[in-house]
């Protein structure tokens, strides 16, 4: 317990610095920003500000894309409770009774008890993250090749199983990604694989390329149907952005409630925001005394998720901080950034780059703060830029994927490569392929193919030794379970 | 043709390519055997079988998913802007290297704004030019970070 607040010290005097505190702001205000405008979620947004973190240190870095990724669930619901249009899968819910208040003629305590709902969970989820990362951490450093492979394995198959859609095309993308990761030079023997004698190809594919592309390029190419999209924005209704003792009371437990729900939610790989959110919400509708209130402006409907969603945007941090595998498609993004600056997250950033680690723990507890203040006193300006039509954020979006791409390795094959996979992230949507596997696995694959094959050279080639290890033998358990669960889940679905 | 055939199609042709690919790397002689052969071919016969189920399960009436839209007729200006975007793109990132990053980056911008923005040519202009500059500004010149010099880089006194 001592080591954790000595640790928790270290992590606020890292974070707490003038350079730090200015970066949190601004990657919150731009996060929020980002996340506010319909269409564009967390992992786009952390997609083309990847950019700004280059020359930074790792530490700033991290901190930066970290309140890059809060302020996107913070202004997430702003478009919800506005405009009836969510920023993001996340922030749909926020819709159902966000957009009635507003209609209420109640969009200012709508917007406070969005942002005070997303600061509590978000604090609430901190405390949990705080406690919950050192023992993972220790555990994890024990963790030898097969338990790491069927880690990453669970991972992998949690996240096609625990989330929506069809289990086979979940499984199709996971191929794909793993495909793409084994593309270039074998790094344990140098043998040339699936490069088809393009030079170029040698090194890989920079994973960062394709996410940029399937999440900022893509999402581009979908918004061109609706080009002409503008929203009609009354911002003189707004009022005032504050909540009275009646809206206090009714929502202060249904916060207290999903907060840890969010967080939990948010550790599992694959149970996104979305998931925490829905779940939220029809928990406290279900609690409710008066339920027929639910989606006609019920503030606890609105307070439920959002509390949710932030705690679950640090549950997630969980397992990409101390086992080094994403949960999630914005985690996964953050993941890759990072291991392009040189840190590899997982246990033994703990013990390597405690200063780190822990600052990002400590800058998130900055950023909840900062956060409110943006978007309290700031929600009135902030909702304004909803009013910037689709067809001038649009360009500004491709434009920054495109300087993003450049920067990652100041390689103009990139740009065949991010454009190449923002048609394909479009076609794949066409074709209903869930992006988030094929990115997890593509950033996974390389130490998911380390792991086996070093496995099984330790066992002389016999696969026994994924259930001869008791912890490998628990993920392998856990991966068929959720497997079979998500099977029957969506057999009784289809009776 | 529905959409799980497509998709099932198309994760047996790609997972084929690919498994055949894999088969036909070298094995190592002590060690790791299998080796760089081993985790490509899990990884095709995956995609195959998982194509495979896919195509098997849309004979059942009851299972069938909707039709394939791809849009290519309805939407075929959306993927002619779609198609001409990566195009452009991808030209953008050829020249850059040899005309800086100014003027490619101004033209592209001017590009992508003339298909969105259609018919506000000063207000395009104006994006493109300032997306330039300021970017230009932010990266080149307040973060330091390395950026290509073509002849107008060439002027600028930083």
């Amino acid at each position: 317990m001592q080591s954790i607040f000595a640790n928790l010290a270290l992590g606020l005097q890292t974070a707490f610095t003038l350079t730090n505190i200015m970066w949190v702001f601004i990657g919150g205000s731009l996060g929020t920003v980002i996340g506010m405008l319909p269409g564009l979620g967390p992992a786009t947004g952390v997609a083309i500000l990847i950019p700004i973190t280059f020359g930074m240190n790792p530490a700033t870095a991290l901190i930066t894309m970290c309140a890059v990724y809060y302020g996107a669930m913070f202004g997430g619901s702003r478009a919800s409770i506005m405009i009836n249009v969510p920023g993001d899968a996340s922030a749909i819910v926020s819709c159902f009774d966000g957009y009635p208040m507003t209609k209420q003629g109640r969009a200012g305590p709508a917007l406070a008890i969005s942002a005070i709902a997303s600061f509590i969970g978000g604090m609430i989820g901190m405390v949990f993250l705080v406690f919950l990362t050192q023992p993972i951490a220790s555990a994890a450093l024990k963790f030898g090749p097969a338990e790491m492979f069927s880690l990453l394995l669970f991972a992998l198959v949690a996240t096609i199983t625990l989330s929506e859609g069809n289990l086979l095309k979940g499984l199709i993308a996971i191929a794909f990604g793993l495909m793409l990761s084994t593309i270039g030079i074998d790094a344990m023997t140098g043998v040339l694989r699936f490069t088809y004698g393009v030079e170029a190809l040698n090194d890989g594919i920079d994973f960062l390329v394709v996410i940029i592309g399937v999440y900022a390029v893509t999402e581009v190419y979908k918004n061109f149907k609706d080009i002409n999209a503008v929203y009609k924005l009354d911002s003189k209704t707004i009022g005032k952005v504050w909540i009275t003792k009646e809206d206090w009371k009714r929502s202060w437990k249904p916060m207290l409630r999903n907060s840890p729900l969010g967080f939990i939610i948010g550790v599992l790989p694959g149970m996104g925001g979305s998931i925490a959110t829905f779940m939220s919400y029809a928990l406290e509708k279900n609690l409710s005394k008066h339920p027929e209130e639910f989606g006609k402006g019920a503030i606890e409907g609105l307070a439920a998720p959002e509390a949710s969603n932030n705690a679950c945007s640090c549950g997630a941090m969980v397992p990409l901080l101390t086992l080094g595998i994403p949960g999630s498609g914005t985690t996964a993004v953050m993941l890759g950034a990072l291991m392009m600056l040189g840190v590899k997250p997982g246990p033994t950033l703990f013990t390597d780059h405690p200063e780190i680690a822990w600052g990002v723990i400590a800058s998130m507890i900055l950023g909840n703060i900062i956060l409110i203040i943006i978007n309290l006193p700031l929600a009135i300006p902030l909702v304004q830029l909803l009013k910037v039509p689709t067809r001038i954020m649009l360009p500004l979006i491709m434009g920054l994927a495109l300087i993003g791409t450049y920067f990652l390795n100041y390689s103009s094959t990139d740009f065949i490569i991010v454009m190449i996979a923002g048609v394909v992230g479009y076609l794949f949507s066409k074709m209903e392929i869930p992006l988030p596997p094929l990115v997890l696995a593509l950033i996974l694959g390389g130490s998911t193919e380390q792991n086996l094959r070093n496995s099984m050279v330790l066992s002389d080639g016999s696969p026994m030794i994924f259930l001869q290890k008791p912890i490998s033998a628990v993920f392998l358990v856990l991966a068929a379970g959720t497997l079979v669960y998500a099977l029957a889940k969506r057999k009784k679905q289809a009776a | 043709m529905t959409n799980n055939l497509v998709t099932g199609i198309v994760a047996i042709a790609i997972g084929g390519i690919y498994f055949i690919t894999a088969m036909l790397l070298p094995e190592m002689r002590m060690g790791d055997r299998l080796g760089p052969k081993l985790f490509p071919s899990i990884a095709g016969i995956l995609a195959m079988l998982s194509g495979l189920v896919l195509i098997i399960q849309e004979r059942n009436p009851a299972k069938r998913s909707k039709k394939a839209d791809f849009g290519f007729v309805k939407n075929k200006e959306v993927w002619f802007k779609i198609l001409l975007t990566t195009v452009v793109g991808i030209a953008y990132g050829l020249i850059m290297d040899s005309l800086g990053f100014l003027l490619p980056t101004t033209l592209f911008m001017l590009f992508i704004t003339t298909l969105i923005n259609k018919g506000r040519l000063v207000q395009n202009l104006i994006i493109a030019f300032l997306f330039a500059v300021i970017s230009y500004g932010i990266f080149a010149v307040a973060l330091k970070l390395s950026l290509p010099r073509g002849f107008i880089e060439q002027l600028l006194p930083f």
